[in-house]
């Protein structure tokens, strides 16, 4: 009796239960759950895509100046 | 052309670069999806590069790029059309049939509501709460008063909690938690 209520609550700690005294606050839960996923973004880095672009661009504007200058 | 426009270039080509993977990150809170996100990202690289010569060097870069990305994101949205007017179904579909396509497991179900947020108050928690820009800075962006980038943030966070039945710190395992954090998510 005891043992099945006792897994009942560890089978719905995560729904029910209320914000335990020393816990973090929703908040602060909240906040940490949007950096990790927005770190985790961030993390993957520069695609290659991009830096190709970028050298292209560069590329044509230099190309464009020394027309300029000539 | 001068050694100080040169100099201009370097820096502005170099802050461009150190912005590129908080902009993509911000475009795939946008968007919802990374091919979409890394389109709006070169989108916005063209637009800034095109118009380098009205950033004013010294002001803020990141500012700016933001500012270029999210008008370019409700632009694009407008012209197309909400596309997917059902981001419930089809986004939360996409995540659970493909998610390793969507990075971390475990960040799956916040992933999803944060899909589920009004755009407005989507943007808001992310500028704020993860890209790093002040109340003020945001509401530039956004080009809003602070007052209402701070009730956005506010209302976001609440809406996630509900989303996320978050009430206070708990480690969500793997299994049983996660299952009914996601039906939950998805059952709204």
């Amino acid at each position: 009796m005891s043992d099945d209520n006792t897994k009942k609550d560890d089978m719905t700690t995560s729904q029910s239960q209320e914000a335990r005294p020393g816990s973090v606050s929703p908040n602060a839960s909240i906040s940490r759950k949007l950096r990790e996923f927005y770190d985790a973004v961030q993390e993957e880095g520069i695609p290659d895509r991009f830096l190709d672009l970028l050298e292209r661009l560069d590329h044509a504007e230099r190309n464009a100046k020394s027309v300029d200058a000539k | 052309m001068s050694k100080e426009e040169d100099n201009d270039d370097r820096i502005f080509k170099r802050d461009l670069l150190a912005s590129l993977p908080n902009l993509r990150a911000f475009a795939v809170s946008l968007t919802g999806r990374h091919d979409k996100a890394d389109d709006l990202v070169q989108d916005t690289i063209m637009k800034a590069w095109a118009n380098q010569k009205s950033f004013t060097a010294g002001t803020n870069m990141r500012a700016w790029l933001f500012t270029i990305l999210r008008n370019e994101f409700y632009s694009q949205m407008r012209k197309r059309g909400r596309e997917v007017q059902d981001s419930d179904g089809l986004f939360s579909e996409r995540f659970s049939v493909h998610p390793e396509q969507y990075g971390r497991l475990d960040l799956q179900d916040f992933r999803a509501a944060l899909d589920k947020l009004p755009d407005d108050q989507r943007e808001a928690i992310v500028l704020v709460g993860a890209a790093g820009f002040a109340y003020e800075e945001a509401a530039e962006i956004c080009g809003c008063a602070v007052g209402t980038i701070k009730s956005r943030v506010s209302r976001a966070r609440t809406r996630l909690q509900e989303l996320l039945g978050v009430s206070g710190e708990v480690d969500y395992g793997p299994d049983a938690g996660d299952a009914a954090i996601t039906s939950r998510a998805f059952g709204g």
